[in-house]
């Protein structure tokens, strides 16, 4: 499927400051480059600590890179200097991070439609929109209900919608079904590709679970350890609509995994 | 120790509890009805002159407040309570948030503030009387200074205990400052705010009361005073049970309007859910 | 980008400097601003509602020359470490002695919160009218005023006093006593201390404004007087004294805080 390029990173790099008089820090990604195609699921593995989050926080310009360059839509984004950082660039870039960050004082409904609310974007069809989200996945009738008394699977559901409903060009996902049992997250799963499937949007998805990169991704690429690198890219053939509960059985998924496995260590 | 044994079936259990806690509640009546009867003794044994007794209080309160007394007396002091917060906790609940972005006044401001809130400001009551005779804007002004320092600080912790995370993510979402401070900054900061309105509430009317035992000619602590230079303790009992009343009610409505203001809140003896 | 990165970080930190300088200046600017202040404010309202600083400043020469103002002084700090003393002995005994009686503590626990919402200050009429116009209602307010906060600390902090701790202390084979002594104490100590950064100012101004309704000595009965003789400047000395003499203790009690507490892990989110 011949795509352009939406996003392209070349030769990023990224070290943490260090305190005065002491050893430079080391690089935590280094001359990291790829690109991320239109309309395509990117996955992205990698061990814990291996950068996964700086990454995407840079990518979503709320943090600054040490080094090379960023272009969305073929224009640059400024990502050396902390004070020309713009965060999530013109809401051309969602972020659904590893917490759900849902704002405890306002209800499902309220939150999923904070960012139209702060874009100034609130209206009838986008009321709407934020209702065929909230029961796309499972939310209806917990609308006027707080954060609080949500689990932990509802609230990671409410705050994926939330990024979804203003529909941003291309969407960071942070491990954002790490922390859940595998019965929701292989229900979240489905969920996300079902509405990925209706816009065809542009996703990163970053996970340390080679199975979900594989069950959710049209191409995978394995970061080495510190410092982060493209260590390998990985093309997934596997046909949609797939079956994320079955997607073991299929005859492709052993030896992708075994590829993918042997380059992560 | 528990004297009854522990039991899994949850219906026994569920009425060992109950019958514990009506117990309990047996053991309270008995203490009030113990309490009571003490005070009674102690006006027989001293005379009511000395002590007031409980039958006395009652009455004397019953014939204040149907004549209306009580009440005007009270009104007087809950409104230089009233006034006096109101004028001390919202400057000193707003100066945190215009300060936001400033933080270098902020922390030139951060000895004089600290300074304020230890000193003991009910040490100006004459000073205020002086300026403002004896009238109503003396004890308005004393506690609105009193409640200014407490305020200040709770409102000061609301403010920075903001979670950048949730700045970050809004402004990701295409948040500008305006946005932030309303959708974010100010609804976290209002549950530290109310714990300042909480614990200034008892400030505002102690401080009311201090002034007015100083130097006043109406209010609660007028009442008691009066009460207590006429020899009439059954006088001073009436008002301070009055007084006593008045902070309750403050509490209440502090904790009223907290509960529906932070209906959001997670309560702490509630279990966090994990997974679906 | 290292040279870049090297430029940010010597920007940051000479930015972290100027802010010292800027704070620093500020403050002090702000002090001599709000003296200048005082005295404009002064020459303005004219010597009956405001006394001038210099006037002041050598009212408290004159009155430490001559030694009343170390007398006033003396008599509050005595009345405020007395009451303070009663205040705490039983702000501390009374939840070791309610530890062995749980189910008097049950059925007595909702008066003693009750009785927390009665103004203290409230009671010194009465106090006086009972016990005189010497120290003794000024020690029972000073005494109330501290008893309250300890004994809701220690109460508090005995009630959470880890069961496990005094169970194996209780296999171990220690006496209720020991218990009491080496458990539950070192337990409870923080919440303690804390009481006592409370309690210890609140002593000193519950000690100057008992002053004020009754006595004829010490600051608050000094600040009293000179207002009742329209002598604004003894009343802006007392009261500068007074707050310096608070604003001491509180610093003090900062200080040793610091230097007893040192190496415990406080838990710096205890509220009271």
């Amino acid at each position: 499927m011949a795509a352009e390029a939406l996003l392209e990173v070349r030769s990023l790099s990224k070290r943490f400051g260090n305190r005065a008089g002491r050893e430079p820090s080391p690089w935590v990604i280094q001359e990291l480059s790829f690109v991320v195609n239109e309309g395509e699921f990117l996955t992205i593995v990698g061990p814990s600590g291996s950068g996964k989050t700086t990454l995407l926080n840079i990518l979503a310009q709320i943090d600054t890179a040490s080094g090379g360059e960023i272009c969305l839509q073929s224009h640059a984004a400024p990502i050396g200097n902390s004070k020309s950082l713009k965060p999530g660039l013109a809401c051309k870039i969602g972020y659904v991070t590893q917490e759900d960050n849902l704002l405890p004082w306002r209800t499902t409904l309220q939150n999923v439609l904070f960012p139209l609310t702060v874009q100034r974007r609130l209206n009838e069809d986008t009321r709407a929109r934020a209702q065929m989200l909230i029961r796309a996945v499972g939310l209806a009738g917990f609308e006027n209900h707080y954060p609080h008394e949500l689990s932990g699977g509802m609230r990671k559901r409410a705050s994926l919608i939330r990024t979804l409903v203003y529909d941003p060009p291309i969407i960071l996902m942070d491990e954002p079904f790490g922390a859940l049992d595998a019965q929701t997250r292989a229900q979240l799963q489905e969920d996300l590709l079902r509405l990925w499937n209706l816009g065809r949007k542009t996703i990163v998805f970053v996970t340390h679970d080679i199975v979900e990169a594989i069950a959710l991704g049209d191409r995978t690429l394995v970061l080495s350890r510190s410092p982060a690198r493209v260590a390998g890219e990985h093309r997934n053939s596997i046909p949609r609509p797939r079956d994320i509960r079955g997607i073991m059985i299929h005859p492709e998924f052993a030896p992708l995994y075994q590829r993918i496995r042997v380059q992560v260590q | 120790m528990a004297t009854w044994p522990r039991t899994e079936d949850p219906i026994l259990a569920r009425l060992a509890r109950l019958a514990a806690s009506l117990r309990t509640r047996g053991d309270q009546v008995l203490v009030l009805v113990v309490l009571l009867a003490l005070w009674q003794g102690l006006s027989l044994v001293f005379g009511t002159y000395w002590v007031g007794s409980p039958w006395g209080v009652l009455m004397r309160l019953g014939k204040g407040v149907m004549s209306g007394e009580i009440l005007r007396h009270a009104s007087y002091t809950l409104l230089e309570a009233a006034a006096g917060f109101l004028i001390g906790a919202l400057p000193a609940a707003a100066l945190p948030f215009a300060l936001r972005r400033l933080p270098i006044v902020t922390a030139i401001l951060d000895p004089f503030m600290v300074g304020g809130y230890g000193a003991p400001k009910l040490a100006l009551a004459p000073l205020f009387i002086l300026w403002f005779g004896i009238g109503i804007e003396s004890k308005i002004a004393l506690v609105a200074i009193t409640v200014f320092f407490i305020v200040y600080f709770s409102a000061l912790a609301g403010v920075r205990a903001l979670d950048p995370r949730l700045v970050q993510m809004a402004q990701v979402m295409g948040a500008d400052e305006r946005d932030v401070a309303r959708h974010i900054v100010f609804p976290g900061a209002v549950p530290h705010i109310f714990t300042g309105f909480r614990i200034a509430m008892p400030y505002s009317i102690g401080g009311a009361v201090i002034a007015e035992l100083i130097s006043a000619n109406r209010g609660l602590g007028y009442l008691v005073q009066l009460s207590a230079m006429n020899f009439d303790t059954t006088g001073v009992f009436v008002a301070l049970v009055a007084t006593t009343c008045i902070v309750f009610l403050g509490n209440w409505s502090v904790n009223v309007i907290e509960r529906r203001l932070l209906r959001w809140r997670p309560r702490p003896d509630l279990d966090m859910q994990a997974g679906s | 980008m290292t040279t870049h990165e090297s430029e940010l970080d010597r920007a940051e930190r000479s930015q972290v400097k100027w802010r010292k300088y800027a704070v620093t200046v500020g403050r002090i600017g702000l002090g001599v601003a709000l003296l200048v202040a005082w005295k404009v404010g002064a020459d303005a309202a004219g010597p009956l509602y405001a006394a001038d600083p210099i006037n002041v400043f050598q009212r408290i020469v004159s009155d430490s020359m001559s030694g009343s103002l170390l007398r006033h002084i003396t008599v509050t700090l005595r009345l405020s470490v007395e009451g303070f003393a009663i205040g705490c002995t039983f702000g501390v005994a009374l939840p070791f002695l309610l530890r062995r009686m749980p189910r008097l503590t049950r059925a007595v626990e909702p008066y003693i919160m009750a009785s927390v919402g009665v103004p203290k200050y409230a009671l010194v009429p009465l106090f006086i009218l009972w016990f005189g116009i010497d120290d003794a209602p000024k020690l029972w307010l000073v005494g109330l005023l501290v008893f309250y906060p300890v004994f809701i600390a220690v109460f508090a902090g005995i009630r959470n006093v880890d069961r496990n701790l005094i169970n194996m202390a209780r296999v171990a084979g220690a006496s209720e006593a020991m218990i009491s002594r080496e458990v539950i104490w070192n337990a409870l100590l923080p919440f303690f201390f804390t009481a006592l950064k409370i309690a210890l100012p609140r002593a000193v101004s519950a000690a100057i404004i008992g002053e004020f309704l009754v006595g004829n000595e010490g600051l608050g009965y000094m600040i009293e007087y000179s207002r009742q003789n329209f002598d604004t400047t003894g009343v802006f000395t007392g009261i500068l004294v007074a707050t310096a003499l608070v604003l001491v203790i509180n610093a003090a009690l900062v200080r040793l805080d610091r230097h007893f507490n040192a190496w415990r892990p406080i838990d710096r989110d205890m509220a009271l």
